[in-house]
């Protein structure tokens, strides 16, 4: 593991976890109640956060297999969304320099979420030096958070917000923020015409055919303007 | 248990872990900027994040408009609370709180 100095080991990168952990809990209650309101045992809600780990791909998980696409095709289209975790890793490595650790990346990188990436990637960049105990304290703590959100939230229940109306809806548009948000973080000048052949060729194929035509089309569309671009 | 679930997640959750992991223990080089594979990775993350956000906005927008000021205020409010710190789960959780509050006050 790399040489440690103070406030780069397994204790720091867990403080500095803390701002995700405040935000997972909440994502994470709001995909527990919502697997419940989808017929998912509380088991299943909290194998998903588990296993799967990634918002986005959990909530759309929800809504495909609620909506009997077939199992390929989910798999394929959750799979698909998160091939943009592909440059986390080398980015993050290119930023903590030659020599950095890289023994037991095998289990800290499977806490790369875009916020744990967002996080480390900051402090590398304010000049902190790259420790693995570090990613191990911030991917766990996030990681943890997650998990127990999600099951507080399959706890509670699809009914459980029957008698707060508002936070209901606040809950329900959470997936939305959570994919514009992801959006903003990933949008610049390169990206504009890979958006806008996605946006439109959701719209198209959702109106014309079906949502999950809408959502393959759209990825496919988008990835092709991509590859066309020099 | 639903199997097909389990299924579903286990190889959702294999290409993750391939997708973060892998990279870091076998890629010692970056990727050429320009050629095929970076720029297939570079295009296929906001296409698949733009079709998802628009797929699942689309509902509230057609074929018959609901809630379309708690959206406008949900959309506003997410993108305003990027903008100053570019953090993710800030800019969720303030555009889902101003969503909950459009819809209180239009209900």
């Amino acid at each position: 593991m790399a040489e440690q100095q103070p406030g780069q080991g397994f204790r720091a990168g867990l403080l500095a976890a803390v701002p995700i952990v405040l935000g997972y809990l909440p994502i994470a209650f709001s995909f527990g109640v919502a697997a419940g309101k989808a017929g998912l045992s509380l088991p299943e809600a909290g194998m998903l956060s588990l296993v799967i780990y990634a918002g986005a791909s959990q909530f759309l998980a929800l809504a495909l297999v609620t909506g009997g696409a077939p199992l390929l095709v989910a798999a394929a289209t959750l799979v698909a969304m998160n091939l943009r975790h592909l440059l986390y890793g080398p980015a993050l490595m290119k930023q903590a320099g030659p020599g950095a650790g890289r023994r037991f990346a095998w289990a800290w990188a499977w806490g790369l979420t875009d916020e744990v990436f967002g996080q480390a990637l900051g402090a590398l960049a304010r000049g902190q030096r790259f420790s693995e105990a570090y990613m191990f304290g911030l991917g766990l703590a996030a990681y943890a958070a997650w998990v127990l959100g999600t099951l507080a939230g399959a706890w509670a229940g699809g009914g459980a917000l029957e008698a707060w109306p508002a936070l209901d809806a606040a809950l329900g548009f959470m997936l939305s923020a959570l994919f514009l948000a992801l959006l903003l973080s990933v949008l610049n000048r390169a990206a504009l015409p890979v958006v806008a052949a996605a946006v439109l060729a959701t719209v198209a194929g959702t109106l014309i055919w079906s949502g999950t035509a809408g959502i393959l089309a759209g990825m496919l569309a988008g990835a092709l303007v991509g590859l066309g671009r020099k | 248990m639903n199997a097909d679930l389990i299924l579903l997640a286990l190889i959702v959750g294999a290409a993750n872990w391939a997708f973060r992991a892998l990279p870091v223990l076998l890629l010692r080089r970056d990727l050429p900027p320009g050629g095929t594979l970076a720029r297939f990775l570079a295009a296929t993350g906001p296409a698949a994040i733009a079709t998802l956000f628009t797929a699942s906005v689309l509902p509230q927008l057609w074929p018959v408009p609901r809630d379309a000021l708690p959206l406008a205020a949900g959309v506003a409010a997410t993108v305003l609370a990027f903008l100053p710190g570019r953090s993710v789960v800030t800019a969720t959780l303030a555009g889902a709180a101003a969503y909950g509050l459009a819809f209180a006050l239009t209900a």
